[in-house]
């Protein structure tokens, strides 16, 4: 048995992200692309099959975000049973909040504490070997355990109202298959001596306050790093609120001005268009009346925090009216400004399940409604990398006839492109050699806003970042995989 | 003991590893907890700096045999930008945090297909009982 073997990733490890920068002969940049190979392989599958399967079947598509998937799949599955929005049983709809809450805690809790925080506190030029969680435990052991803990505590929710770890259930068609038991309740909000809710919002808190004391130290690099105007779209409450759960669909542009507000989701296709381009796989959605040229935008923490007038839980809001002071009220065009938009976010979503596991709600019996069938649903809902469409038609048989998805990485495409663009310019271009420090600040870039390949490849695939750098005849002058 | 088994099951052989660690749950062996979910992460950490002995299994590609055992040890190598961990990485949290280091080892089960799809290949159902009865036996020794 001592043989050596290799284990390669499968499907559960995100796809295959492409970085080509081309230089002329100058070794100045000419061009530079972003691309994911991608499949539409899911979407073919569903076909055929009865719709009350889409909630628990669309978890398939990716290991990373599930239950974004079976939300954003239910919520369109309730518009075919005649229980859209606002139509479910308070217990269902407060149930979702928490499953969904829950899983915005345990992401954004991995993506800055695990992901990120490697890149600012070991710095962007540190071997990567060493730039990841296991270095980041040598320097701040502390926070490293804080980090485990929160994504425990958001399993914990999800696992609690979502039944399973593996293709939970939770969600159906028009409601919810149970409630939360006292004892379930009771087990979340009193917790362990490592972690209860309270002390989630403790340890939120404290994420915030490191980014901002980072931020201070390293303010013409937070700032500046991959900064770029654009268009910024999310759901947001009918009154302004941010609300990750659902809401209708609101744009603002980089000044600020709306482009669209107070949108009913279901008519999203006469509003976002997506464009296909030679060179790339994944699509370019943007908003119709900007057109293509100009009409591109960013979905995720940042937007979220651009578009919305105001965060509905106290510690939250009060994060909320610092970072928006910081920009004196306008948009927040600072890439890495995502990260601090995004701990806010993790703020939001710990005083949000404390909150929910207080009401009484989630304790009653009525789960599931129904009413007038339609034959065609969408829902959205805002996952932790940003906005998530989910687009049905059914048969008069049950079975699923259209699919369409719209993830959040794919809402991203032109944002990380440009993100690329801003590093290969920036950091690149008349330096014909690619070092590790720069290969770091492509990553870094990318890594903003928080990719998650397998979704937008709807396929499996495997998730090394290749950066290849061309001469101006396409000739490979250096590549690097991670 | 704990046995986590990784994969989706949505994704044909990718969800070996998970129903391997149901087949052997509903075995109730003694001593032996069993997990399973689509991927590793950090928190499985904690998981596995509470066991004595941790068995992952998962799907592999590229195996000669139907399956394979080995030993593993905590390691620094991550990935850069993957949500996920594979298992020396997971071992190396484990003991970075909380100063544990349980004897590992992945058992790595041949698969066929990996796309979208339900239920095991033939293949990789075959290679499975093989696996699993090379585990038992493994597992017993253990506990004797």
């Amino acid at each position: 048995m001592g043989q050596k073997i290799t284990i390669e990733p499968v499907t559960r490890v995100e796809g295959h992200g492409k970085v080509t920068i081309r230089l002329d002969d100058a070794g100045k940049v000419t061009q530079s692309r972003f691309h994911i190979v991608e499949f539409r392989g899911f979407e073919r599958f569903v076909q055929g099959r009865p719709y009350w399967e889409i909630p628990v079947l669309v978890q398939r598509l990716c290991g990373i975000c599930p239950v974004s998937h079976h939300l954003a799949g239910a919520k369109a599955m309730d518009v075919v049973v005649g229980a859209g929005p606002g139509k479910l049983t308070a217990t269902a709809e407060k149930m979702r909040r928490l499953m969904h809450y829950g899983q915005i805690l345990q992401s954004h809790a991995l993506h800055f504490f695990h992901l990120s925080a490697p890149d600012f506190l070991l710095g962007m030029d540190a071997d990567p070997a060493v730039r990841n969680v296991i270095g980041l435990i040598a320097v701040d052991k502390e926070l490293a355990t804080k980090a485990i803990l929160l994504r425990k505590f958001g399993q914990e929710v999800i696992l609690a109202t979502a039944g399973k770890k593996i293709h939970g259930t939770g969600a159906v068609p028009g409601g919810i298959n149970k409630n939360l038991g006292p004892e379930e309740r009771d087990r979340l909000l009193k917790g362990t001596a490592d972690l209860n809710a309270d002390l989630a919002i403790e340890w939120a808190r404290a994420g915030v306050e490191l980014f901002k004391d980072y931020q201070r130290q390293n303010k013409d690099l937070v700032d500046g790093f991959a900064a770029f105007p654009s268009n910024h779209l999310s759901l947001v409450r009918k009154d302004g609120a941010l609300d990750l759960y659902h809401g209708v669909l609101r744009a603002v542009d980089a000044e600020g001005r709306k482009v669209l507000d107070d949108v009913d989701y279901q008519d999203y296709l006469e509003h976002i268009g997506e464009e296909t381009r030679s060179w790339s796989y994944m699509k370019f959605p943007y908003l119709r009346s900007l057109g293509k040229e100009n009409g591109w935008y960013r979905v995720g923490p940042l937007a979220r925090l651009n578009t919305c007038d105001y965060i509905p839980s106290p510690l939250a809001q009060k994060e909320f009216e610092a970072y928006k002071a910081y920009t004196d009220g306008k948009p927040n065009n600072m890439s890495l400004h995502t990260h601090w938009a995004r701990l806010i976010e993790l703020l939001h979503a710990a005083e949000v399940v404390k909150e929910l596991l207080l009401d009484k709600d989630l304790q009653g019996t009525k789960l599931v409604k129904t009413g007038k069938r339609a034959a065609e649903g969408v829902g959205l809902v805002e996952a932790p990398r940003g906005t998530l469409f989910h687009h049905y038609r059914v048969n008069a048989d049950d079975q699923i006839t259209m699919a369409n998805l719209i993830v959040s990485t794919t809402n991203n495409n032109e944002p990380m492109n440009r993100a690329v663009h801003w590093v290969a310019v920036n950091v690149l271009s008349g330096k014909p050699e690619i070092t590790e420090g720069m290969l770091n600040r492509v990553e870094v870039a990318i890594r903003a806003y928080d990719p998650c390949l397998s979704c937008a490849t709807h396929a499996l695939g495997r998730m090394p970042l290749e950066v290849t750098l061309e001469d101006a005849a396409g000739r490979i002058l250096q590549r690097k995989v991670r | 003991m704990l046995v986590l088994g990784i994969g989706n099951p949505g994704r044909r052989d990718d969800g070996l590893g998970a129903a391997a660690a149901e087949r052997l749950r509903k075995r109730r062996l003694r001593g032996v907890a069993c997990d399973a979910n689509y991927q590793l992460n950090i928190e499985d950490a904690l998981a596995c700096a509470e066991r004595d002995i941790v068995i992952f299994i998962d799907a592999a590609r590229g195996l000669r045999k139907p399956f394979a055992f080995r030993k593993v040890k905590p390691a620094g190598g991550l990935p850069a930008m993957s949500h996920a961990l594979g298992p020396e990485a997971v071992l190396a949290v484990a003991a970075g945090l909380y100063g544990k280091r349980p004897e590992a080892w992945v058992l790595a089960v041949r698969g066929r297909r990996f796309g979208v799809g339900e239920g095991l290949t033939e293949d990789g159902g075959r290679n499975l009982e093989l696996a699993l009865a090379f585990l038992t036996d493994f597992l017993k020794g253990l506990r004797t």
